[in-house]
């Protein structure tokens, strides 16, 4: 009875979530029929969420898709990693993903078909890049306020600063900047604020170290991450910035936040100290 | 015709033996798979075979046995050597142990996915063995850990890709000196530790010029390239930590490998940069106290010189501290790597202070197999194994250290325990690359001996440094590319199974940040190789 009981729990949180989610499709499409079809996608979207690619392939294409866009969109991003990974397969789910939008192009999956033919073209088939471009143009203009138009926006920010030799860094910079609206916006704010770190390091990386680098990593903290180590070295960041800067004071009270925080395995710990009680020092 | 007839009855005999030896073993191992019905078995494996770990394990799972009597708890204790090839059969068979330690380099993403059972949402309950403990029994398993476990690129409990806990450690461990307290007070007078770099040499100099004076054959150190490289870690380390800060392009205090070759290709520093060549001068201090042959001699061979008294030092990791209190013949003591002074004109130029070996993290995490039979038994082991008491006594009897609140350090063992105050990492040139590893370990030489020289091993192996680099950097891109690639049906994944719950700071969004910032190094290595081609 008690092993029962513990196996019952033992099934994580992800799963029962799913279980619910799967209530609400069985009522919303109303058949046992449909529930079962629904049952199998599920089972399939968490083989796919779980680097299972081909148990998932095979999962969404056990029966024909007939219709079920959903089914065809999970057919697809599962063939894209179903190893061994071979251009003809890449080929044939690009062809999959573009029927898609060709027969909807306003639905759900189509959304997340034009997303995935972005990557295809970015990461798979290595294309110019203002196809790379244009795709990812593609899926923020077809539904700008979209999840997926957010991650369009992100990765177009890094083609503009690391795939446009012909553009200076200053012009890098600003366009990347510019997508701040979409690729910054607070309805995925892990990646907002990766959006924000990205583009100050980038201008770190190009040595520009100036108060834009600061207001980006601002505007990253104010997004906030549950990341500990990414929250922590965030912090220390803006300490270290602002220090480069001649912040002195906004740098001495972000090296106290850090350090009101700092886990026991951050190494970084007296040294950021020391760096606050030297600026501590020289205001005094 | 007497002597085949002999040796054919000695065979016969030696094989006789050998079979009744191996059924009479059998028989008689504690934990023999054929029990009754009723009874659970639950067995877990490991590859530390080191003295004091087994009898450790094999005391908690008594203790578990006793208090659950229709439990039997097996221990597959499995040579390193033969461990990764056991291990995939195993699990490829579903065949493996319910519970199976685990280790980053061992157990790519698929396979965790694969075999693994994810164990986030039990780390975050209590664990019910501390529930008679009245500053435990409130706080979640994984915050019984000293640390926390706060995840890191370097260990392995956690995937960084799978954002999920698939382990619970049970130990952490140190690098240390061990010492010959005898030879040290022979030859110095005294049996007290080095308290800097140049008390260290000094000692070595008065150890090998002791056993001069009385003829013995005794070296300071203990030499082997794996005990050696133990050593030098630590000082190329401590001496470039101003210049890693100097190329630390995302300024967060803490120079990333990425960040090291990238600045490497943009000749921001280069093997004859002041502070690394302080680093190579450091070993070429020591390294004439080092035995002759030392670079052809594995760690087996350094244990051995020590513990046969030939040898006053050994540099190891704790996890030798068990063998070596068992074995040694003479009074042992331990103590870390003495660093240089900060300012030290010849050393200490770029140097902040000692290292912090606060990210000491701890390890020996052991995973729960999707092929276990008895999964909810193997997590109840598990929580038991990761109990304060059981972390106590698998302590006090493998020598190893706790990573449980509140469980002291075993007596002894004190040295061990990682010192946090400290400060950051400098550049430690054999880390940056599978193959850097290679080439110090193969030029170590030049650092030793009566001709050492920093320069002579510069002259060698800088050409050598810079196209492996720009190579790793290479490879580094195209491993991100790969997981990027998966990342992108991953995300897929989990955007249809997160529809209802929202994505704001769930998995789906947590992915999405870090394939962002994953595929920035990429890019952005791409872009140093593009604007700085390496040599051909």
């Amino acid at each position: 009875m008690k092993f029962r009981a513990v196996i019952g729990s033992f099934v994580p949180p992800l799963h029962r979530g799913v279980g619910r989610g799967l209530l609400g499709w069985g009522l919303l499409l109303g058949s046992a029929g449909a529930v079962r079809a629904t049952t199998a996608e599920q089972e399939g979207w968490q083989d796919l969420a779980g680097y299972l690619f081909h148990d998932a392939h095979e999962v969404f294409t056990r029966e024909p898709a007939e219709g079920d866009r959903l089914r065809a969109l999970g057919a697809a991003a599962s063939l894209l990693n179903d190893p061994p990974v071979t251009s003809g397969k890449v080929e044939r789910a690009e062809a999959q993903l573009r029927q898609l939008v060709k027969d909807n192009g306003t639905d759900e999956p189509a959304i997340y078909a034009r997303y995935l033919i972005a990557r295809i073209a970015h990461l798979h088939r290595s294309a110019e890049v203002p196809e790379i471009e244009a795709d990812y143009w593609a899926v923020i203009t077809a539904a700008p306020k979209h999840p997926l138009a957010q991650l369009a926006a992100g990765k177009l920010a890094l083609v503009l600063l690391y795939q446009r030799p012909d553009l200076s860094v200053a012009q890098r910079l600003s366009a990347a900047g510019e997508l701040a609206p979409l690729a910054g916006n607070a309805q995925l704010p892990e990646t907002a604020c990766a959006y924000y770190r990205v583009l100050a390091e980038a201008a770190m990386y190009y040595d520009v170290l100036d108060e834009r680098v600061l207001g980006w990593l601002q505007q990253a903290d104010t997004m906030g991450s549950r990341d500990i180590m990414t929250a922590m070295s965030l912090r220390v960041q803006l300490a270290e910035v602002a220090r480069a800067l001649g912040h002195r004071d906004e740098a001495i009270a972000y090296y106290r936040q850090y350090l009101a925080v700092a886990g026991p395995t951050d190494n970084r710990y007296r040294t950021a100290k020391d760096r606050m009680m030297e600026l501590e020092k020289a205001a005094r | 015709m007497k002597r085949p007839m002999l040796s054919t009855l000695l065979a016969i005999g030696l094989l006789g033996g050998a079979y009744l030896t191996s059924v009479g073993r059998l028989i008689l191992r504690p934990g023999a798979s054929v029990v009754d019905s009723h009874v659970e078995v639950i067995s877990f494996a490991h590859w530390q075979i080191e003295p004091g770990v087994r009898e450790a394990f094999n005391a908690i799972a008594a203790d578990y046995m006793k208090l659950h009597p229709d439990v039997r708890v097996e221990q597959r204790d499995i040579p390193g050597r033969a461990w990764k090839q056991w291990l995939r059969t195993g699990l490829i068979g579903g065949t493996a142990p319910d519970l199976v330690e685990l280790a980053a380099y061992e157990n790519p993403d698929d396979m965790l996915a694969r075999y693994f059972t994810p164990i986030t949402s039990y780390l975050e309950q209590p664990n019910p063995y501390n529930a008679s403990e009245p500053d435990l029994r409130h706080l979640s398993w994984r915050q019984s850990y000293t640390a926390e476990l706060i995840p890191d690129e370097l260990q392995s409990y956690f995937s960084l890709n799978l954002l999920e806990y698939y382990g619970a450690p049970l130990a952490m461990v140190s690098v240390r000196v061990f010492y010959n307290r005898q030879l040290f007070k022979d030859a110095t007078g005294s049996d007290r530790p080095p308290r800097d770099f140049d008390e260290f040499v000094a000692t070595c100099k008065a150890l090998a010029k002791h056993a001069a004076l009385t003829h013995q054959p005794v070296t300071p150190l203990a030499g082997s390239w794996f005990n050696v490289t133990k050593l030098t870690d630590g000082l190329f380390s401590t001496a470039s930590q101003r210049v890693a800060l100097q190329m630390d392009i995302s300024h967060n205090l803490e120079m990333s490998t990425h960040e090291a070759m990238v600045n490497y290709v943009r000749g921001r520093w280069s093997l004859a940069t002041p502070a690394i060549r302080a680093g190579l001068q450091t070993v070429e201090a020591f390294g004439r106290f080092l035995p002759p042959g030392w670079s052809q001699l594995n760690r087996e061979d350094a244990m051995l010189q020590f513990l046969q008294g030939r040898a006053a030092m050994l540099v190891s990791g704790t996890w030798d501290a068990g063998g070596i209190l068992e074995q040694a013949k003479f009074p042992v003591g331990a103590f870390k790597m003495p660093a240089f002074r900060p300012g030290d004109p010849k050393y200490g130029r770029d140097m902040l202070g000692p290292v912090s070996e606060a990210g000491t993290f701890a390890g020996v995490p052991f995973g729960l197999t999707r092929a276990s039979r008895h999964p909810a038994r193997a997590l109840d082991f598990l929580q038991f194994l990761t109990s304060r008491r059981s972390n106590e006594k698998f302590s006090r009897i493998s020598t190893w250290l706790p990573v449980i609140k509140g469980v002291p350090v075993p007596k002894g063992s004190e040295s061990f325990e990682p010192v946090g105050d400290g400060y950051v990492n400098g550049i430690n040139i054999r880390f940056l690359a599978l193959r850097a590893n290679e080439i110090v370990v193969q030029n170590l030489y030049l650092l030793s001996g009566n001709a050492a020289s920093a320069d002579a091993f510069i002259a060698k192996t800088r050409g050598q440094f810079d196209v492996i680099y720009p190579e790793e950097l290479a490879r580094l891109a195209h491993v991100n590319h790969e997981t990027l690639r998966q990342k992108d049906s991953v995300l897929a994944g989990l955007f249809q199974l997160e529809r209802t719950s929202g994505y704001a700071h769930a998995k789906f969004d947590r992915l999405a940040a870090n394939q962002l910032t994953v595929e920035a190094d990429r890019l952005q290595t791409l872009r140093v190789l593009a604007d700085y081609p390496p040599p051909k």
